[in-house]
């Protein structure tokens, strides 16, 4: 069992999230980076759906009360076993007794957490252990952890250590132009391409807000339609918002671009005050970039499976 | 006649934009319906998502885009609208007092006594024309004109779970306690979410709704 002694600014369970239900209005939650849950379920070769803590900034403490292997990814957030420094991207082994520590962030936000077989005591609600924060479900009865918390895990022999490549977050986000450019104004492009953004304090889990510029400022409404973690909105103020994964299901203000699906990790590890470039791409490009993350993928599964044989 | 546009969203979102022409016949939602029901039938989607006048349908395999563009905009015009079978609800509402602490100040501002508030929204039948905002929070098409109003211009932090609301051409149920900023009429006891059971929603999309009023 894993105990939760200090939760930190907010640490949820979170899988890849919950899929198919936006025609309902539920939203995917989830992990921001996905990447870093498949490299961590790789290296404990754990099922693609086990699911994560995602910690914010740090400032956590967790004890382990039986022995286990575990692995945390996403940012350095400066964690530490036993007081001894441990890195992202490596599968380390705990003994009942051990004390795991996120101090604060040497760079980027969001770390996770998964242990060997995942935890067994979380709720499994609409096909994911997502916590849905908005709507109250999934996770732990739907909330963040707290002080007290208790997750289970079946108990499991220390393992070796072995370490994965964990591909470098950018701060070049790659989109797609959006259908509602136009109606702004003939530079929306070559603003979005040309300017650097400053994420506002305001940014959560349901969207990175960014700073302003005096051309986007509009008086555009569109009539409400579908959106997704990815998609860039431009409300009237001038501020663009990119949407993230609790974000909700349909929107009224124009889009402006998507995010392309490859580049969607790098938005887990920008907080308030960071500065970001924007590039316009292909669909080609994307859909390239895509595969390279996929073949990254592939190369350390084959990788681990010829070394633990 | 209706026209259709067809864009990729992304990489993997087919947003279908339905406009209406001037000598429409047939509403332009029930064809979104029939639109959407063929679409998810195909099994070549993860999600189908309503929106008010379009459509908007996630990929599985994103290699298809193209080739599902060309299929919606051939076929757009032969979808069988009378197929779409919607399934009608009877909800008990509570209207007016404790229930709803909008109530007395719309029936003023619309200028109708509460008797007469209650008979316009509990008599016509409304359609879920898509679910938004919170999960299980469906947009209600159908709302009489004299019942239409603005939203409130400062949303209220709690509205209470359960709350029957009007705004715009619209009405709708709050499925949980939320921020809202619609007018509160009434209330039900009927669950309109519970992500415990397998459908989740007790509203889907083209659904047809009326309001049933009781007193306690």
């Amino acid at each position: 069992m894993l105990e939760v002694i200090k939760p930190g600014p907010l640490s949820t369970i979170q899988d890849i999230g919950r899929q198919g239900l936006r025609h309902l209005g539920v939203s995917a939650a989830g992990v921001i980076d996905p990447v870093a849950l498949k490299l961590s379920n790789t290296l404990l070769s754990n099922n693609d759906d086990t699911a994560a803590i995602e910690v914010t900034i740090g400032l956590c403490e967790f004890h382990f009360h039986a022995p286990t292997n575990f692995v945390i990814a996403g940012a350095d957030l400066n964690a530490a076993l036993n007081d001894e420094a441990i890195y992202p991207c490596w599968r380390y082994s705990a003994k009942a007794g051990d004390k795991l520590t996120f101090k604060q962030n040497r760079d980027g936000l969001r770390a996770y957490l998964v242990v060997e077989g995942g935890f067994t005591n979380i709720d499994k609600l609409l096909g994911s252990y997502s916590t849905d924060l908005m709507a109250g479900f999934g996770g732990i009865g739907g909330r963040a952890l707290k002080q007290g918390d208790k997750l289970s895990y079946t108990p499991s022999t220390a393992k070796s250590s072995v370490g994965g490549l964990q591909p470098s977050y950018e701060k070049l986000i790659h989109f797609i132009p959006g259908p509602h450019l136009e109606i702004i104004s003939k530079q929306t492009l070559s603003v979005l391409n040309d300017t650097i953004w400053k994420v506002n304090p305001s940014s959560n889990r349901m969207g990175i807000r960014l700073s302003g510029h005096s051309n986007l400022v509009h008086a555009h409404n569109i009539a409400t339609q579908a959106v997704h973690p990815g998609v860039i909105q431009l409300p009237p103020s001038g501020e663009p918002i990119i949407l993230l994964n609790d974000c909700q299901t349909t929107g009224g203000y124009p889009i402006i671009g998507t995010i392309i699906r490859a580049d969607m990790r790098h938005l887990s590890q920008l907080g308030a005050g960071d500065c970001i470039h924007l590039k316009s791409t292909s669909l080609t490009d994307a859909t390239k970039e895509s595969h390279r993350v996929q073949a990254h993928l592939n190369q350390l599964r084959l990788a681990l499976k010829n070394k633990e044989q | 006649m209706s026209d259709v546009s067809c864009y990729l969203l992304g990489e993997q979102a087919i947003v279908i934009n339905a406009t209406c022409l001037p000598d429409s016949k047939s509403p332009i939602n029930q064809r979104l319906f029939a639109l959407k029901k063929w679409l998810d039938s195909s099994g070549d989607f993860i999600d189908v998502v309503p929106a008010k006048s379009s459509v908007t349908a996630y990929l599985k395999d994103p290699r298809k885009a193209d080739a599902w563009q060309h299929k919606i905009q051939a076929h757009w015009q032969d979808l069988e609208v009378a197929e779409v079978k919607p399934t009608h609800h009877r909800i008990e509402a509570f209207y007016g007092k404790e229930f709803g602490q909008d109530f007395a100040r719309i029936a003023d501002e619309l200028q109708l006594t509460p008797k007469q508030l209650i008979e316009l929204h509990s008599s016509v039948d409304y359609q879920v024309q898509f679910i938004g905002f919170l999960p299980g929070f469906a947009y209600l098409t159908g709302l009489p004109t004299a019942l239409q109003l603005p939203r409130k211009s400062t949303p209220i932090t709690k509205v209470p779970k359960g709350s029957i609301a009007i705004a715009d051409s619209y009405s709708a149920i709050y499925p949980s306690q939320s921020p809202g900023g619609w007018h509160l009429i009434g209330q039900t006891n009927t669950t309109l979410f519970d992500p415990n059971s397998a459908s989740a929603s007790l509203l889907q999309p083209g659904d047809i709704v009326r309001f049933v009023e009781k007193s306690c």
